[in-house]
């Protein structure tokens, strides 16, 4: 038996990503190195024979998936699983999560003007974000962050593949600081912090009104 | 000046004319005039702003108190901004713009909302690769745990207001059959008449009324005491077992035995003569077997 017998077989049988490492406790034999070279190998045969489906990276793992331009034959079946889209609102409060976590619920209705107790309820039931601490001061605030079935939701690899606050089109980004730094500050985003934001946000104005024009 | 450069760029006050429905929330309603109108976000000309805005707000369904306030609220920031603008500032004077926090949420808003398009994007992107199998309903979150709220006194409160059943007047009056010890001797001692041992249990088979279970092993109890038998169990709620004594004369030897029987004891050696005969019996039929 083939290492890469072994470990299409592993991922054929899964019904979530693994990963290299948990594909390589199906044998002895087989550590992450091997696995992934395994994964290599069957991913040019796949190409190669022009089969239906790939090993897709997601949520740091591996899963086998069918091809994008195969989703309208499979579209056609009501019991194919599907994960259901998400609102507005709800890929609106996931994206300041993902680049704030982690964060309480009133910085994020600050961020958005809007109550979001009930779209968090959603994103919670569904998974996508958990609690993962509370918050120093009046009430010890819930703090979320998302999970590994937000990975798996949008099929990410990892948070790196978030887009980067550096590619969007919007102005203003070197003052509004939503990439890792932030993110991985120990301390949680308070209003306090928020309101010293927007201190540094006015005191250098001048030197991003070229962009409005252009954006 | 930045007032006439807006107004200029409306062509008529009939667009503004929004449904608030449309809008998440007064951040997008806001963004959404701001760049309609092509305003330069670091100089907005507020107090036109603020018009147009209450102007869109006064569409709100007056049931959705929720939303409402939300967007009431963005049109009293816009107002005290508009409010602050008027008031005279020094040149020496450190205090930032009043519409720098403004311009700062709106310009943080539109990215999160840039952010959030490439997130449904992506969404997109994943829905159209299937992965194998049928998908189970997602398990429901378990429930998390609440501290007890209620301390150890109100319960009791709440248990004596409990209201007891008042005994009504009977119509008519079952009295259950009475359990004697002595009927329940003679079933043990007739089980043990053919085998050595049997099972507690075994005995109570045909009767439903917890008294003859009682009465069965306090009739056990007072054979054991009369040295006719003796219970055997292996463990705590495991199966009772009466086993047969087979040297019932013995009794008379133990002294306090002798006291405790009293004025049964004439009774015990034609007890031991009843149980002995079937040890003879078994002991014929094994030898002919």
């Amino acid at each position: 038996m083939n290492a890469h017998q072994i470990v299409e077989a592993v991922l054929f049988a899964a019904d979530a990503p693994l990963t290299a490492d948990e594909i390589a406790r199906a044998d002895e034999s087989l550590d992450e190195d091997q696995v992934e070279q395994a994964i290599r190998f069957l991913k040019a045969e796949y190409d190669d024979a022009e089969r239906s489906f790939q090993i897709a990276e997601i949520a740091e793992g591996y899963q086998i998936m069918t091809r994008a331009e195969f989703a309208p034959y499979l579209e056609r079946f009501d019991n194919v699983p599907r994960p259901s889209r998400l609102s507005g609102p709800a890929l609106e409060t996931l994206a300041i999560i993902a680049y704030r976590q982690p964060l309480g619920r009133i910085e994020i209705e600050y961020v958005r003007g809007v109550g979001s107790a009930g779209v968090l309820k959603t994103l919670q039931d569904r998974e996508l974000i958990d609690v993962v601490g509370r918050a120093e001061g009046l009430g010890r605030p819930v703090l979320y962050g998302t999970t590994q079935k937000f990975l798996e939701h949008f099929g990410f690899k990892s948070m790196e593949d978030l887009p980067r606050p550096e590619e969007l089109p919007i102005v203003l980004r070197e003052r509004i600081p939503l990439g890792p730094e932030e993110a991985g500050a120990a301390e949680p985003v308070t209003v306090d912090s928020v309101a010293a934001d927007a201190v540094a946000a006015a005191e250098a104005p001048g030197e991003d009104e070229d962009d409005p024009a252009t954006a | 000046m930045d007032l006439t450069v807006a107004e200029s760029a409306v062509p008529r006050e009939g667009f503004l004319l929004v449904e608030t429905d449309e809008f998440q929330g007064p951040l997008e309603l806001l963004l959404h005039l701001i760049r309609q109108q092509d305003i330069d976000i670091f100089d907005i000309p507020i107090s036109h702003i603020t018009d147009q805005f209450l102007q869109a707000v006064r569409s709100i369904q007056a049931h959705d108190l929720d939303s409402a306030g939300e967007f009431l609220e963005m049109a009293a920031t816009l107002i005290r901004i508009k409010a602050q603008m008027l008031l005279p500032r020094t040149v020496e004077d450190e205090e930032e713009d009043p519409r720098a926090e403004l311009v700062r949420r709106l310009l943080e808003y539109e990215q999160i909302r840039e952010v959030s398009m490439r997130l449904s994007a992506a969404e997109a992107d994943r829905a159209r690769r299937f992965t194998k199998g049928f998908n189970p309903p997602r398990p429901r979150r378990p429930i998390a745990e609440s501290p007890l709220e209620t301390t150890w006194d109100e319960v009791f409160a709440a248990a004596l207001l409990v209201e007891m059943p008042i005994p009504q007047n009977r119509q008519h009056l079952v009295t259950p059959r009475t359990v004697s010890m002595e009927d329940k001797v003679v079933l043990i001692l007739d089980a043990l008449r053919e085998t050595t041992r049997v099972e507690f249990s075994t005995l109570l088979l045909g009767f439903r009324e917890k008294m003859h279970g009682v009465m069965t092993f306090l009739a056990g109890l007072e054979l054991t005491r009369r040295r006719l038998l003796f219970l055997r169990q292996t463990a705590p709620f495991a199966e009772l077992w009466i086993y047969r004594r087979e040297d019932p004369g013995e009794p008379e030897v133990v002294p306090e035995a002798e006291d405790a029987r009293g004025g049964d004891a004439g009774s015990e050696p034609m007890q031991a003569e009843k149980v002995e005969q079937p040890v003879n019996r078994s002991a014929e039929g094994a030898a002919e077997a």
